[in-house]
């Protein structure tokens, strides 16, 4: 509940400070755009106030463990550039600069903006939804063979997926991800998918690799540790076992007590896994 | 050129603005441990992916909605000046949707959590967008006359 209020009244305060700022105002951003036209610089205070209490903050956070409400911080976002970073932030400020809107004041001035802002914010939700299959064909391999692989999302810093092989690797990668999660025991597989293969498709990928072998029925805390030390670090993780179901318990397992257990079980049966029987120990 | 008209109390009313949006930015980082981008916590709704921290999104966005929605009930809301054409407004919603999404971010999660924490993804993103918004409204305004 406090952490409900808590993002209620965020949400709030960021209401109130988009629409005194200016940023709602989309003569205002156009203006802000407009660099070799009549040029309004407001939007450079606006960034410039938003981003110095911000800086303060993430200092603030370097010297703690984890949020106020128990959340551990977000981990640093690396340094990769990929091509949906810079084919998105290209498509985004094109779309900026025609309707001078973008999604914070889109969402922030629905009440007053009229049949134009909530065609504009009707748009937007369309343009986010068809985003996952762009994102898929950008990163897939251009025209070679498309990967077998069925990348299961459970939440935004976590996937998995039944059994994968190394030449998966790249396109792991190239979808993002930092490491790669092995959770089926090596004595399920042949040689070629063992993790001494697999450890090495992954590093010439430029991915990590974390070996952490649950037998099946027998997961035990040391498989919830690790898994938590895998989500921990910086960047999205793949996880895979034979079918992903135990890639998906084991990373119940180690959210419990971050995320309810409702919503855990939920992004499971997105998926048809049964978190179900856990349910006691996600609480 | 600085447009015409253009006084310091603007300037000053967008420090303010900016101020509150920090802070806002700030609470959420240091209470409930998460990034206050606009289009991460709406898109993580509408595909799927944030479907574990749904409440707390939900939350998020009713205040963001909401909290202007009681100036504009008080008559304090500020005209949006959104005229253009139909045509091109839904295709700036579904560039500004599809790009930030895409590009993991928008002027809050890259601009504002970014910068701050002087993320290399963010400084990019945020140069990239400011580039094709500038380049944009070169074209659209100034050689089309679309906008």
């Amino acid at each position: 509940m406090a952490r409900l209020l808590s993002a209620l009244g965020v949400g709030a305060l960021f209401g109130l400070g988009l629409v005194l700022s200016g940023m709602t105002d989309t003569l205002r951003v156009q203006g802000w755009l407009d660099v070799f036209g009549s040029w309004d610089p407001t939007l450079a205070f606006v960034l410039g106030g938003a981003i110095l209490p911000m800086a303060i903050a993430w200092r603030v956070a370097a010297r703690r463990p984890a949020a106020a409400l128990g959340t551990p911080y977000p981990g640093p976002t690396g340094s990769h550039l990929d091509r949906g970073l810079v084919i998105g932030s290209l498509l985004f400020g094109a779309g900026w600069a025609l309707a001078g809107l973008c999604p914070g004041p889109a969402m922030a001035s629905l009440s007053f903006g009229g049949t134009g802002g909530l065609v504009f914010l009707l748009a937007m939700a369309a343009g986010m939804m068809l985003a996952p299959a762009v994102r898929a064909r950008l990163n897939g391999p251009m025209g070679r063979r498309k990967s077998k692989m069925d990348i299961r999302r459970l939440s935004d810093g976590y996937a998995v997926s039944p059994q994968i092989a190394p030449s998966d690797m790249a396109a792991l990668k190239a979808a993002g991800f930092a490491r790669v999660v092995c959770n089926r025991p090596d004595a399920e597989n042949p040689a070629e998918l063992q993790s001494a293969a697999m450890k090495a498709a992954a590093a010439a990928a430029g991915l990590d690799y974390v070996y952490n072998p649950v037998t099946p029925g027998q997961m035990n805390e040391g498989n919830v540790a690790e898994q938590a030390k895998a989500l921990a670090g910086q960047g999205p993780t793949f996880a895979y076992c034979a079918s992903g179901n135990r890639s998906s318990q084991v990373w119940a397992l180690a959210r419990a007590g971050q995320d309810s257990a409702d919503a855990l079980i939920a992004a499971g049966a997105r998926f048809g896994y049964n978190l179900e029987p856990l349910r006691d120990r996600l609480r | 050129m600085v447009m015409e008209g253009w006084t310091l109390a603007d300037g000053l009313r967008g420090l303010a603005g900016g101020l509150m949006i920090g802070a806002a930015a700030s609470a959420y980082l240091l209470i409930n441990g998460r990034i206050m981008g606009a289009s991460g916590i709406l898109g993580g709704l509408l595909d799927g992916s944030g479907r574990a921290t749904a409440s707390e999104r939900l939350a998020l966005i009713a205040g963001l909605v909401g909290a202007p929605a009681l100036v504009a009930l008080a008559g304090h809301a500020p005209p949006t000046h959104l005229t253009g054409a139909l045509a091109i407004v839904i295709v700036a919603g579904l560039l500004v949707g599809l790009g930030t999404r895409l590009a993991n971010g928008c002027t809050s999660g890259h601009g504002v959590c970014g910068i701050s924490r002087l993320s290399i993804r963010g400084i990019v993103a945020t140069l990239l967008y400011l580039l094709s918004g500038a380049v944009t409204m070169v074209l659209a305004r100034h050689v089309w006359g679309i906008i």
